[in-house]
């Protein structure tokens, strides 16, 4: 099957106005203004197939937004191509934009004074659904999104989670087979946040859709893609998933222990199965190579009383933080 | 066939939208049609103090009010806030939801001009009524052939108008100042376009200026032609100016609307 987004080369450079401080800065920018390249994008190539849920991951400002403006259409890339759904996407027009849904988590499309069922009409007729289509399809986004008792309501009365999903309704009306979601659980509640991922998950298997999305949360990317792409400072610094990127940086693995009654055992007893990261008796917290951790379990349950023992990866967030720091340019 | 239908049912919704809006927000239909009435009405209370003993060329207190109630009208018919709404779209980021929909931008900013038109033109067209049924001062001669050509006139100076406003509303595209330049054009207009007092009352000099411009083709061409007092060539060339004013200012939306959303995009930046 043909890939459903193509980019090969994607950079993208803004060219900003420099100024000095204070008046004098301003007045020189005025006579004669500086410039300053950015480097938003550099040279990012990968490919999406039909299905797939795809995250973006990587800090403010690492060039995240950028790379899903350059593929809805709203940003030209400096150099590269882009080819989503068969268009080119600054190109595509009226057909190619029929076929995305744009969701962006700090902007809405709701119009504010007005129930979010007045945005649904809206993008109705903007869309052309049909009337017996657009019934069903509000049913289910309804009933999915759990929004009956919010579709009267202004929008402006509504709570940021509601809000959001609303946006998500207005978006998906027109069954789109691709998604684009920036940062759509920005500033949510933990509850409002499951409830976005709960949703955006169910609807892509009951649709197939191919879904973009960017978050700076990890439970967005462990609950719903199978695959992150990392940026950073506009550089694609992983691509894959996410298991296989934790076991490429994650060189060690955490044994939880919980010790049985009795005393004797000391940190520096520990020490000689692991580097001890915390120890309260009767917690303890070891680091092991990978590869070692099935050995060294074994030891520690042959030479201590252990009533419980567990392995486990270290936080997602420590191995993206690792990512970030030391970039991905060894191998394993 | 289908394509018209669609288009309709768009607009449908577009204006459906823009009227419940407004209706969210009573108090300030009231102000606005209070602002729209405020200022002709001031302008018509001193010439009606200066024409006290007599006509000033050729204008007589009667004609002074039927020309301000003519101008109420037509302006709130004209009026467009493009540039505000479009300077807001585009420097808060509003314009990107806008430019991945299947719909030109510029088709809600039609719509909402509809339908602000539609609301206030149709109370200041009551409150004419009513006091056109004490005051025959201005009541306005009547023809079928005129009033087409009024609506005609006055269909022109409000695409004349929204493509201004549309256009100056773009350079937010490359200034923060684009709702100042508007200001100014308004400021201009003031005078220019007839609102504060007939364009055969200016100094000669400066209505042979105007004449160049677009501004009388906004405003004060389409008052002129429902008070009456425009005829034969002047009828004429009231409408060459309306329609080459509007290419003109088309033209400099196309070229507003691309280069900006280019300049947006950053190609080649």
């Amino acid at each position: 099957m043909p890939a459903i987004v193509t980019a090969e080369r994607l950079s993208k450079t803004f060219r900003v106005k420099v100024r000095d401080p204070g008046l004098k800065g301003a007045l020189a920018a005025l006579v004669r203004p500086r410039y300053r390249d950015v480097h938003a994008v550099r040279d990012v190539t990968f490919r999406i197939e039909p299905g797939e849920i795809v995250a973006f991951l990587g800090p403010n400002g690492a060039g995240k937004t950028t790379t899903l403006k350059m593929l809805t259409g709203l940003l030209y890339p400096t150099t590269g191509r882009v080819e989503v759904a068969g268009f080119v996407p600054w190109t595509g027009g009226r057909d190619f934009k029929r076929r995305i849904a744009l969701v962006l988590g700090n902007r809405q499309q709701l119009v504010w004074d007005l129930p979010p069922e007045e945005t649904f009409l809206l993008n109705r007729a903007i869309y052309d659904i049909a009337g017996a289509a657009y019934t069903e399809r509000l049913a289910e986004l309804v009933d999915l999104l759990d929004l009956r008792d919010v579709l009267e309501k202004p929008v402006r009365q509504l709570s940021l989670g509601e809000r959001m999903k609303c946006e998500l309704a207005a978006a998906l009306l027109h069954h789109p087979p691709l998604l684009f979601l920036d940062e759509p659980t920005l500033g949510l509640d933990v509850t409002a946040q499951e409830a976005i991922r709960g949703f955006l998950s169910q609807y892509r298997e009951r649709h197939g859709a191919t879904v973009l999305l960017t978050s700076h949360y990890m439970q967005d990317v462990t609950a719903l893609a199978s695959r992150v792409l990392i940026i950073n400072r506009g550089h694609l610094l992983y691509d894959g998933a996410l298991d296989a990127l934790v076991a490429r940086i994650a060189r060690i693995k955490r044994i939880e222990l919980v010790l049985g009654p009795g005393d004797g055992v000391t940190a520096e007893m520990l020490a000689g199965f692991g580097t001890v990261k915390s120890f309260h008796f009767p917690n303890a917290v070891l680091e092991v190579r990978r590869d070692e951790a099935a050995a060294t379990s074994a030891r520690l349950l042959a030479a201590l009383p252990v009533a419980d023992l567990s392995i486990e990866d270290p936080p997602i967030e420590d191995v993206i933080r690792q990512a970030f720091a030391q970039g991905l340019g060894e191998d394993p | 066939m289908t394509g018209t239908v669609d288009w309709l049912r768009r607009y449908g919704a577009l204006l459906r939208a823009a009227w419940l809006q407004d209706l969210q927000y009573r108090a300030s239909i009231v102000l606005w049609l209070l602002w729209g009435v405020t200022e002709p009405a001031v302008a018509l209370g001193i010439w009606w103090a200066i024409a006290a003993d007599g006509p000033v060329q050729g204008y007589a207190r009667a004609d002074f009010a039927r020309y301000f109630f003519a101008l109420m009208l037509v302006n709130q018919l004209t009026i467009a806030w493009d540039s505000w709404y479009l300077d807001s779209w585009i420097r808060d980021g509003e314009l990107n939801f806008r430019l991945a929909r299947p719909i030109h931008p510029a088709h809600e900013a039609v719509a909402e001009n509809i339908a602000y038109k539609a609301r206030t033109a149709g109370m200041i067209l009551v409150v004419w009524l009513i006091v056109a049924a004490v005051w025959p001062a201005v009541r306005l001669p009547f023809g079928a052939d005129r009033w087409a050509l009024t609506a005609a006139a006055v269909l022109l100076a409000a695409a004349l108008r929204f493509f201004i406003s549309f256009a100056t509303g773009l350079l937010a595209f490359w200034t923060t100042r684009a709702t100042a330049i508007m200001e100014l054009h308004a400021g201009i207009s003031l005078f220019l376009s007839g609102r504060l007092a007939p364009l055969a009352l200016l100094p000669p000099a400066v209505a042979r200026v105007a004449g160049f411009l677009w501004f009388p083709y906004m405003l004060a061409f389409p008052v002129d032609l429902l008070t009456g007092t425009v005829h034969g060539a002047a009828l004429v060339q009231g409408f060459v100016g309306q329609v080459v004013w509007l290419a003109v200012w088309v033209g400099a939306y196309r070229l507003a609307w691309t280069r900006g959303l280019r300049k947006y995009g950053g190609v080649g930046g």
